[in-house]
């Protein structure tokens, strides 16, 4: 899809501010270095934004979200004036944290398919440093947008009806320093008025089923031993946002323990998909860990509670033999009924 | 035959039903574990519903001009729990595990009035329901969530069957009738929620 309109604004924090600085803004022409980076930018929107979101409703539940009314006046008549509302809207949730940034919008057609990528950069200083006949010249520069494509947030957004189209996106923070909390809150919850496309609960949900889908179905020890140590350690998980190959990338599990893993999802495609991690919804579907022993015996306890519960000693590495102990007082027994 | 008769019968047999299928599967993976839910049933509008619909006047003029696009119930599920005490504790179960655009609790305009009631959802279809074959980016984007008691339920499919009748426009007497009926269903409701709210507080008071 061609580049078609671009618009830029100088934003300077304007959070809590009764009078927010005045907001400058200019058409970007299309020829020159300037442009060549900002088509890389749009061209490249989708695949460098890795957070699926969709617009929020309004307070009152109703279908109606001041962001995206913002961004379709912008569609629906690309010029400075309308631009302009998207960037005060930037301004009004930039805090001196977020600091003086460059908002880009930039729109394109194609077919009947409407594109528009919503680009901030952030500012930052440096020293020029100027050779001279008579020695070097040395001078602080403020006000300087890096040039590298690893330090923009970025929205894109495209469809092909006003009407329906437009609720969901992509967003995406290239500042390598962000944390995934602070794109949340201000990219994403602040300015776009969003929310990331599949809640946590349902991710969580998600990535459970698959994980003891892998577990239930591997017949290979090192499998099960290796996603029964991850259930421990996932907990200390609690709200970041990650994909299922993130979390599993993050505790370095095993390539064939995380194709196990990957193969349970439905579809295949969800294993990428970021999501913000609910330990309360993992322990819904992996509440209890049993080990089956071939003298018959069936060892159970919660999971996380599992490895101190049965304190579990290698009689015989050569066969894998092992050996379970434990200590307590019967509060229960009982008898389940056998297959025929 | 319409153009728009042609068009959505083909949506609604290529796209529309198998997801139906796949979403009641999925809703009710989702809600499996929740009490007192009597069903969960999900269906694609059928093709006259859709129709007449999308041929809706409003002041003289078509309602929709891109009914494919604007109308946002061509899936449709509902829940069906025993009290309203189960309808607000599923309404506030939705959001964790779908995004809306829209979550409304439907109820008559005036205190005077009976009639139509329930806690309704716009809700992105969860990507989970495409399998690795199907665009999901060629399919519809929302599905409409209601969440009923028995009797708003009851009373609401016999109010939807006869306001399809040919003769859709009822006598006064008529719709006195229907908003009688609305009113005891409603009765119906508060006193099992009172009852529901009741037993358990006295069971929860013994323990």
């Amino acid at each position: 899809m061609e580049l078609g309109s671009i618009h830029s604004y100088l934003v300077y924090p304007g959070r809590h501010l009764e009078e927010p600085p005045a907001i400058n803004g200019t058409v970007v022409n299309h020829s020159g270095r300037l442009f060549e980076m900002l088509k890389k930018v749009f061209e490249s929107a989708e695949s460098e934004c890795p957070h699926d979101i969709a617009f929020s409703a309004d307070e009152n539940g109703q279908q109606q979200n001041g962001c995206r009314d913002s961004i379709l006046a912008y569609l629906k008549k690309p010029d400075m004036t309308h631009g302009r509302l998207l960037a005060k809207r930037l301004q009004a949730v930039t805090t001196h944290r977020s600091g003086l940034g460059l908002l880009f919008l930039m729109t394109g057609e194609e077919k009947s398919e409407t594109k528009i990528v919503v680009s901030r950069f952030p500012a930052d200083s440096g020293i020029l440093a100027e050779e001279r006949e008579k020695g070097l010249s040395v001078e602080f520069l403020e006000r300087i947008f890096m040039k590298s494509a690893t330090s923009y947030k970025a929205a894109v957004y495209s469809g092909k009806s006003f009407d329906s189209d437009f609720w969901r996106g992509k967003a995406g923070d290239k500042q390598i320093n962000s944390a995934e909390s602070y794109i949340a809150s201000y990219w994403i919850r602040e300015f776009l008025n969003s929310d990331f496309l599949t809640p946590g609960e349902a991710g969580t949900r998600r990535f459970a089923n698959a994980v003891r889908d892998a577990m239930n179905r591997s017949g290979d020890i090192e499998v099960k031993d290796e996603i029964a140590s991850l259930c421990r350690l996932l907990p200390g998980m609690k709200g970041k946002v990650l994909s299922a190959k993130g979390l599993l990338r993050h505790f370095q599990v095993s390539a064939k323990t995380q194709e196990g893993i990957q193969s349970s999802f439905k579809p295949e495609r969800l294993f990428d998909e970021r999501f913000r991690f609910v330990p309360d919804e993992l322990t819904k579907f992996i509440a209890f860990k049993t080990v089956e022993l071939d003298n018959g015996g069936l060892l159970t306890a919660s999971t996380n509670r599992f490895d101190s519960v049965f304190v579990r000693e290698l009689v015989d590495s050569a066969t894998s033999r092992v050996k379970f102990s434990t200590e307590g007082t019967i509060v229960d027994q009982r008898f389940k009924k056998g297959g025929s | 035959m319409s153009f728009l008769e042609v068009a959505y019968t083909e949506r609604y047999t290529k796209m529309l039903r198998p997801l139906a299928h796949r979403l009641e599967i999925h809703l009710k993976d989702v809600f499996e574990q929740y009490k007192r839910i009597d069903r969960v049933s999900v269906r694609a509008k059928s093709i006259p519903r859709f129709v007449a619909k999308a041929n809706k006047l409003e002041k003289g003029v078509p309602k929709y001009s891109d009914p494919f696009n604007q109308i946002q119930d061509q899936i449709g599920a509902r829940i069906v729990t025993f009290y309203k005490h189960d309808v607000e504790a599923l309404a506030s179960e939705v959001p964790k595990y779908f995004r809306h655009i829209e979550s409304q609790l439907i109820v008559p305009e005036s205190e005077n009035e009976f009639g139509y009631e329930g806690q309704h959802f716009i809700l992105f279809l969860p990507r989970d329901i495409f399998d690795d074959e199907s665009r999901e980016e060629e399919s519809i984007s929302f599905f409409e969530l209601q969440i009923k008691t028995l009797f708003q339920h009851a009373w609401s499919e016999a109010e939807h069957d006869l306001g399809y009748k040919p003769a859709t426009n009822l006598t006064s007497d008529q719709k006195r009738r229907l908003a009688f009926t609305a009113a005891q269903a409603w009765g119906a409701d508060e006193i099992f929620n009172e009852l529901f709210q009741q037993l358990n507080d006295s069971i929860e008071g013994q323990l």
